[in-house]
């Protein structure tokens, strides 16, 4: 069996092993760096501005971002934006206090564009933006040549009520069919009062009037089974309908963004400060990457340098993030075929280091310590010197309990040749995280645009290629012990000195950056724009999870119903920072 | 079963219990952890900067009193930074529940004007 588990190990590539030319510089905003190295000829009209936005009319798209795809590029995210916000004829919502929406009338559509952002081998970022025309908003669709984008520009659908023309499947995807919900609803409003002319009154918006039905397999035998929204546990909502024959899945449609609270639409008008503990909550698990994406977003365009006790220190509370989220993920895998001897273990264990977040920080989960300009709070040496110790003594006990799970034959064999998503399809749909990495895919943020600390520690790149649950077993087993050895290592040696810079500049009204982050369950992008004095303007987060739903669904046909839990808990993506 | 399964389910029955008595004893909580903010009244100066920072709108400052809503609160503890004097910090209280939303809000009185 021994034999059998060595031939079954995952490729752990330490970092100081790669070839030279392999690992990128410190990742660099875009628009900035040997950005011309790597545009395609014939493309030079469509020039960067100061952040990087290359701005190109709508029917363009298709082309350019055809040209970037044929040298390697992937889709960071397609993002949409009302800017009417900018020219002070609309107020935003918001403002300063809770939930005060005026009630003016939304936008007569000026404004409106799309923001396509696609990584580039190397690093650097590709910005094109598209303005639609107010009267007939629509673009050509990027899911035919990019089937990453796929729910990208279903949203944006919904919440803008811009049409992606061409995309093969513009059910809602956002917006469940309530009656009275209006079609477009993240429209900036212009504010109420005199002047606000005909149409002012927020019912004569159009309602939403697509209804959402699932795909469902047909013909003789075919049933479907419908799962959920509301499941036995305390999980997130979501539906899943499957088309079955027998035992056998053929289809499977999800519906989810049940937890839809409009976050993105919250933070418009509130100051960077105000807006964080929303982002930071955006979901429970996921805390330290959502406020580090935001806080580097914020520090990128107040030109804000960072500390370096604060920029070890954040990479220090986000592997302890990938460490908990990691050992509760292989216990859940264990949960989903029944074995609770391996739930409990690891329950247990990622009981430890949740107190170890809460002796450190104050929570649990890790809220509250990242912030614009560094921490929030220092972390305290006292704790710190006992942290190492504790972390090592909890990842050997893992370690041990993983040895144990991997031989045992009734666990292993429900896990290997399940689930399985080829490298072909993860790349097609954008994969990203464990599941990428599982399914022979090379991506981290960590390694491809290294940010804080990380391009000074040598981390290891843990890949499989079976891409079934098993491999992604095998590669969080694999990280949790590296994220367990950085932690160590910084615990020991995070540098004295201040935590937190004053935000240096106020961002100008209309800059706009894309930051990345990788979080436990892979790359969590976030776009944000200033709007005037030190607000939001607009704010965008695509989640790791967000990104690897698709995935889920395509990976689950071909296997058996009772797998389907299993297969879902090997992903163990969140909805709350899918549906935002 | 492998031994070492058996190992680690018959393992732990020769340690010690390392749960607590809770709900009988008091939970035991790790020094820093941020429970309800909680205001000590002689040093209130009645600024409000937190009624002004609170995110989510959970403070208020009346004539005589301070009130913190804990079913708005989420421990974030930008109140207790922002205390020109010091005198909010985030206690040990975490048992919040409550039978009834007025019940959610605990109010501190403060001492008389001088």
């Amino acid at each position: 069996m021994d034999e059998l588990i060595g031939s079954l190990a995952p490729n752990v590539r330490p970092a100081s092993e790669r070839p030279a030319g392999e690992r990128p510089a410190r990742e660099r905003p875009a628009g900035e760096g040997p950005a011309g190295a790597s545009w395609p000829d014939g493309l030079e009209a469509y020039s960067a501005d100061a952040d990087g936005v290359r701005h190109l009319p709508p029917a363009a798209l298709p082309r350019v971002a055809g040209a970037l795809l044929e040298r390697g590029a992937r889709l960071v995210m397609v993002v949409g934006l009302d800017l009417s916000g900018l020219d002070g004829a609309a107020g935003g919502v918001g403002g300063s206090g809770l939930p005060a929406h005026p009630l003016g009338a939304r936008s007569d559509g000026s404004g409106l564009a799309v923001e396509v952002v696609l990584g580039l081998p190397g690093g650097e970022l590709a910005r094109l933006r598209a303005a639609v025309p107010a009267d007939e908003p629509a673009y050509p669709s990027l899911t035919p040549i990019l089937p990453a984008a796929q729910w990208d520009e279903r949203e944006i659908h919904d919440l803008f009520g811009i049409e992606p023309a061409g995309h093969p499947d513009l059910r809602p995807l956002v917006l469940h069919d309530v009656a009275g919900l209006p079609a477009h609803p993240f429209r900036k409003r212009r504010p109420a009062g005199p002047g606000a002319g005909p149409g002012a009154a927020p019912g004569a918006e159009p309602p939403l009037a697509r209804p959402f039905r699932p795909f469902v397999a047909h013909g003789e035998g075919v049933y479907q089974l419908p799962v959920g929204p509301i499941h036995a546990g305390v999980i997130e909502p979501g539906h899943f309908r499957f088309s079955a024959v027998g035992e056998s899945v053929l289809y499977l449609d999800a519906r989810l963004f049940y937890t839809h609270r409009g976050l993105e639409q919250l933070v418009e008008g509130r100051s960077f400060e105000r807006a964080l503990p929303i982002v930071e909550r955006a979901c429970g698990v996921c805390t330290v990457t959502h406020a580090l994406a935001y806080s580097r977003a914020v520090e990128r365009l107040t030109g804000t340098t960072v500390p370096p006790r604060a920029r070890f220190a954040r990479v220090l509370l986000a592997e302890l993030e990938r460490l908990y989220n990691h050992v509760g993920d292989l216990g859940n895998i264990c949960a989903g075929v029944g074995f609770h001897f391996g739930t409990s273990q690891l329950g247990w264990q990622k009981e430890r280091l949740l107190r170890v977040n809460e002796a450190l920080t104050g929570h649990r989960y890790l809220t509250g310590l990242v912030a614009p300009g560094g921490l929030r709070a220092d972390l305290s040496d006292p704790v710190l010197a006992e942290l190492g110790a504790t972390v090592d003594e909890i990842s050997h006990d893992v370690r041990g309990l993983v040895r144990a799970l991997r031989r045992s034959e009734g666990l292993m064999s429900r896990l290997h040749g399940t689930g399985i998503v080829s490298r072909e399809l993860a790349e097609r749909l954008g994969a990203v995280g464990v599941a990428a990495r599982a399914s022979g895919l090379t991506w981290d943020l960590r390694h491809d645009r290294p940010y804080e600390a990380y391009p000074e520690l040598d981390l290891p790149l843990v890949t499989m290629t079976a891409g079934d649950v098993a491999a992604r077993f095998h590669v969080r087993a694999q990280e949790l012990a590296a994220s367990a050895a950085i932690v160590r290592d910084l615990a020991g040696r995070l540098p004295a000195g201040p935590w937190r810079e004053p935000l240096a500049k106020s961002a100008p009204a209309g800059a706009s950056t894309v930051v990345g982050v990788e979080g436990p369950r892979g790359a969590s992008w976030l776009w944000l724009m200033a709007g005037p004095e030190g607000t939001i303007e607009r704010l965008h987060l695509r989640s790791a999870s967000f990104a690897n739903w698709p995935l889920v669904a395509a990976a689950v046909p071909g296997n058996l119903v009772p797998d389907f839990p299993l297969i879902n808990k090997s992903f163990e993506l969140c909805y709350a920072c899918t549906d935002r | 079963m492998p031994f070492d399964v058996l190992a680690r389910i018959l393992g732990p029955l020769r340690r010690p219990i390392i749960s607590s008595r809770y709900p009988a004893e008091p939970p035991r909580l790790a020094p820093g952890v941020r429970g309800l903010p909680e205001l000590d009244p002689a040093r209130c100066t009645r600024e409000a900067a937190c009624v002004a920072v609170c995110p989510t709108g959970a403070l208020a400052l009346g004539e005589d009193d301070w009130s913190i809503d804990a079913g708005r609160c989420v421990f974030c503890a930008a109140c207790a930074q922002v205390c020109p004097t010091g005198a909010i910090r985030l206690g040990s209280r975490v048992e919040l529940a409550a039978r009834s939303r007025e019940a959610l809000i605990v109010t501190t009185r403060l001492e008389a004007r001088r």
